[in-house]
């Protein structure tokens, strides 16, 4: 299967040189964002853009912004403290997150921990539901998050400083610049937050203890214009963070959890014709250290470097035909003082096919393969259509397959792992609605996965814990979302809801997935009147169950975030506002047994200076 | 309180009860949780969800979460590791908590919580009217482990004996303690002899590795060692180390196939009981060759590994895990491998302790 893809490659490859024609829309597009497949392929699934009135009213958590603008729920162990995605019931393994267009899921445990991300860094956020393995690899199978970074050329350099403070200590601080001339683009960012985490647990008389942390991180990209056909950009980001991992209320803690995360991409993209390629060569790294005990020298650690290559070829076959390849090899070398050091190897090829059948209809197919020198992966696909029949009504259908594969801890853990796990694999289908009335606009979208060969770990008949490939699980369920925006002379309204119903169980059980909510709904209101605005949000959350019998579970919970702030500038915003969390105080856990905070409050300052 | 009573409590803390009477209480009661067993539920590392279930005698009363029945407004703790009896208290060691709960082991009242001087603590036992616990201290640190002193008027941990690392069973004998190395992070090989009367490590004796469990019977010291494990990358089998007390010298052993690692060893009436995998064997303690064939397999009730094992008035009482995240089960079986009776109990049974 892989040589007929290097083969079509070598074929497309050679029409590089061939045929021939521009396109300096798309062309723009291409330079802008290094990840323009989000837009281009993805038109018979939904895909949300958090916007920027969404993202300047976040200050610090990422997790948090997340679970008040989409419908993934997150459960975190304790505020701030690390925060697992579950996207459409799936695990946070199962949720990938793309920086730049790459997958950057953690090599050691699958996942990305939203506590070790500043969303500071991106300008811009995209949410992705749905399989999209075909496209972004391993780990899209419940959905996809994409956070980039735009290059603008010919633009104004703008400066931009936030800064937050409120209870508990918690500071964030962020500076960002960027600009572009003819032959240049950049956009530098740098975030610190800290927080000494020390709430009350309503009702108990007692504090969160340990659970102080600080990150900074730094971004960078840029672009040059070599010539009017020829682009290089390079993007960086680091994080370093540090975490006492909170107790518990029957666990004082004394643990401390850092992080220090690099990655760095240099992109090549030409355009010659009806086509473009891409280059781009990637390095990653990951590592971690665990102090049991703080005031302990003696720590475990484990560490991954991940070198990438990859080439896209996309070419305009027709006004109406788009044909996308990529081939991407990556190499993972990992170490770490409770795995094996290995090292993998991995290389995929997928092609993409866009027809635009007329205005109103298109479909999409996709197919990708992988070969890996240490397991076998499974042949996926993807096949979507997106109808619009008339201004109201849009009608999307989109099956896929897709894949998770094992991680360094699944396949290397001394002692307990196993090397013989094979990926996690997903076959699902989805149909989205979508009614658009003047301005609004509402989506539903109903899914049904077939998760197979869910890794669990799980103890032999010796008490020995190892992963196995054990378990199937059926997930089906709803999203709905509203999106509504209002203007009366000078008063502008915007309402946002989503509400999404997740069935998820392990089909031997027939019992919901622990952590999984039934129920999970959100929704925020804003205003705005010439300078000043002010907003809500709120969340519902679901019973949980936290035991694979049902039998234990966690209350459902509700709570909101109130604000206002204004704007004291003329040409330039100075923007200091004013906001309330958790504004029920409400007493909720998110994870058995820890408390998360009540009432709090935060004051954030925003200056932007062009 | 009668059962009755204690029903309607339970329910108004939004509990559980399986079921209940008031007819059946034993002319000399000392509490409502008299006369039956104690399940300590280890609950998850983290959870904080231990628990403590009881089951009468007659097998007729079962309360799911006997000690949040009595003690509403107090989490009992996180991952309970074992429960120490003295007079008519009970001294429960919760590991991850730090700290032990002590309570009255007939009404299941909360006396008190030791929470200082206590570091990884596992279990309990009294020796001169002081209770004796071991504490692995940091588990990445192998250096620190440690046997904590508690003085039983005040609860409060007065001195601690240092210890080679992972001190984990420990039991008394004429003012010595025997604790057994099961390792903790690592893997053990040694028993330490404790002088209680100044409380300072008067011996060290070689055993198997991995010391899991132990008894003493006509001052003999039985240890049953399961033997390095297949993920060590040094398998070895087990050992059953026989020594005499009054030299600290190992007298016999026995030695399990090298891929067998034996657990739970219990004496009831002469003979010794333990487990391998989801099997179960009995010998004479006279024995000098071990059985080959289990006396039955508990595989037939879907327990997958015993967690937890005694034997106690002619009935063998297992423990099972499940998967270590739903309630766990017990299972009572005859001395022949009958099922008699199960129970579901709470979050990963670790341990049964009778209240007669």
């Amino acid at each position: 299967m892989t040589w007929k893809f290097l083969f079509c490659g070598l074929a497309l490859l050679l029409f590089q040189f061939v045929l021939g024609q521009n396109d300096s829309i798309v062309r723009l597009q291409e330079v802008v964002v290094s990840d323009s497949k989000l837009r281009k392929f993805s038109d018979a699934q939904q895909v949300v853009f958090l916007n920027d009135s969404i993202l300047l009213k976040n200050n610090g958590s990422f997790t948090n912004l997340l679970l008040l603008h989409s419908t993934i729920y997150f459960k975190e162990n304790g505020a701030g403290m690390v925060a697992s995605p579950s996207f459409r019931g799936t695990t946070a393994q199962q949720t990938a997150v793309i920086w730049n267009g790459i997958n950057i899921n953690s090599q050691l445990n699958g996942q990305t921990d939203f506590n070790t991300i500043n969303a500071t860094d991106f300008n811009s956020i995209g949410i992705r539901s749905g399989g999209g393995s075909v496209l972004y690899g391993s780990g899209a199978v419940g959905g996809s998050i994409h956070l980039n970074n735009l290059l603008m050329f010919n633009t104004e350099i703008e400066h931009e400083f936030r800064s937050n403070y409120g209870s508990f200590n918690t500071l964030g601080l962020n500076y960002n610049v960027k600009g572009g001339s003819e032959k240049w683009a950049f956009q530098v960012g740098i975030t610190r937050n800290s927080s000494d985490n020390d709430y009350e647990y309503i009702g108990r008389n007692r504090k969160n203890e340990n659970g102080e942390y600080y990150n900074q991180s730094l971004n960078f990209s840029a672009g040059y214009k070599i010539n009017e056909n020829n682009f290089l950009k390079f993007y960086s980001l680091l994080f370093d963070g540090e975490r006492h991992f909170s107790g518990t209320i029957t666990v004082t803690s004394k643990n401390k959890y850092q992080d220090f995360t690099t990655r760095n991409m240099l992109e090549w993209v030409s355009f010659r014709n009806k086509f473009t390629s891409k280059l781009k060569l990637a390095y990653l790294t990951e590592e971690y250290n665990y102090f049991e005990n703080k005031d302990n020298p003696f720590f475990t650690f484990g560490k991954v470097n991940t070198l990438l290559g990859r080439y896209d070829l996309s070419i305009k076959v027709s006004e109406k035909i788009d044909l996308n390849s990529v081939f991407d090899i990556s190499q993972n070398q990992g170490e770490g003082s409770d795995i094996e050091s290995k090292k993998r190897t991995i290389g995929s090829g997928s092609l993409v096919w866009k027809h635009q059948l007329s205005e109103k209809w298109n479909y999409e197919l996709g197919i990708r393969n992988e070969i890996s020198d240490r397991y076998e992966s499974p042949l996926l696909f993807s096949a979507g259509t997106r109808l619009n029949l008339n201004d109201f009504y849009t009608i999307k259908f989109n099956a896929s397959k897709n894949y998770r594969i094992p991680t360094f801890n699944d396949l290397y853990w001394q002692g307990s792992g196993n090397a013989e796990l094979k990926p996690e694999h997903a076959l699902q289908a989805e149909i989205g609605q979508e009614f658009n009335y003047k301005n609004t606009k509402l989506t539903v979208t109903g899914y049904y996965v077939k998760l197979r060969d869910m890794l669990r770990w799980i103890p032999n008949s010796s008490g020995l814990w190892q992963p196995q490939n054990t378990d199937k699980v059926t997930v089906y369920g709803l999203e709905t979302l509203l999106e509504n925006k209002l203007t009366f002379g000078n008063h502008h309204f915007s309402l946002n809801a989503s509400y999404a119903y997740t069935i998820s169980e392990r089909d031997d059980l027939k019992k919901q997935l622990i952590y999984v909510p039934i129920h999970k709904a959100n929704g925020s209101l804003a205003y705005s009147y010439q300078k000043i605005t002010a907003y809500f949000q709120t969340l519902f959350n679901g019973e949980v169950f936290t035991s694979s019998d049902n039998f234990y579970s966690l209350d459902s919970y509700h709570f909101s975030t109130i604000g206002v702030d204004y704007d004291f500038g003329k040409k330039n915003t100075y923007r200091l506002g004013f906001q309330v969390l958790n504004l029920e105080n409400t007493n909720y856990q998110n994870v058995a047994s820890r408390p998360m905070p009540g009432r709090h409050f935060q004051v954030y300052l925003t200056l932007n200076l062009k | 309180m009668n059962f009755k009573k204690l029903s309607i409590l339970a329910i108004a803390a939004g509990l559980f009860i399986t079921s209940c009477s008031d007819d059946d209480q034993k002319e000399k009661s000392l509490g409502d949780y008299d006369n039956g067993l104690l399940i300590l539920n280890q609950g998850n590392f983290g959870g904080g969800n231990s628990s403590i279930s009881f089951w009468s005698d007659d097998l007729l009363t079962f309360q799911l979460n006997a000690f949040s029945a009595v003690n509403p407004s107090i989490e009992l703790g996180d991952t309970g590791q074992d429960i120490g009896f003295l007079n008519e208290k009970a001294f429960v060691v919760m590991n991850n908590s730090n700290s032990i709960q002590v309570i009255n082991r007939y009404t299941l009242q909360h006396i008190t919580t030791i929470s200082s001087g206590l570091s990884n603590p596992r279990n309990i036992t009294f020796s001169n009217g002081k209770g004796y616990v071991t504490n692995w201290g940091s588990g990445m640190n192998p250096n620190d482990d440690y046997i904590a002193v508690i003085n039983l008027t005040n609860y409060t941990v007065i001195s601690s004996i240092p210890v080679v690392e992972g001190p984990e069973k420990i039991i008394e004998h004429n003012d010595n303690l025997y604790v057994a190395h099961q390792g903790g992070f690592g893997f053990g090989e040694t028993i330490s002899v404790i002088n209680t009367t100044n409380n300072t490590v008067s011996n060290t004796i070689n055993v198997g590795y991995v010391p899991n469990s132990m008894f003493i019977s006509n001052n003999t010291l039985y240890v049953l060692s399961g033997g390095l494990p297949s993920w060590s990358g040094n398998e070895s089998g087990g050992k059953l180390s026989k020594i005499n007390l009054s030299t600290n010298n190992v007298a016999s052993s026995l030695d399990f196939g090298s891929t067998q690692h034996p657990s739970n060893l219990v004496e009831e009436d002469g003979q010794l009981y333990y487990t391998i995998d989801s099997d179960v064997y009995k010998a004479s303690i006279t024995t000098t060759s071990l059985p080959t064939t289990p006396i039955f397999s508990t595989t037939a009730q879907g327990v997958y590994g015993v967690y937890s094992f005694t034997v106690e008035d002619n009935k063998i009482y297992v423990g099972d895990a499940v998967d270590y995240n739903s309630n766990g089960k017990i299972y009572i079986y005859s001395l022949n491998g009958s099922l008699i009776d199960q129970q579901t109990v709470g979050v990963i049974p670790a341990g049964f302790y009778f209240n007669d």
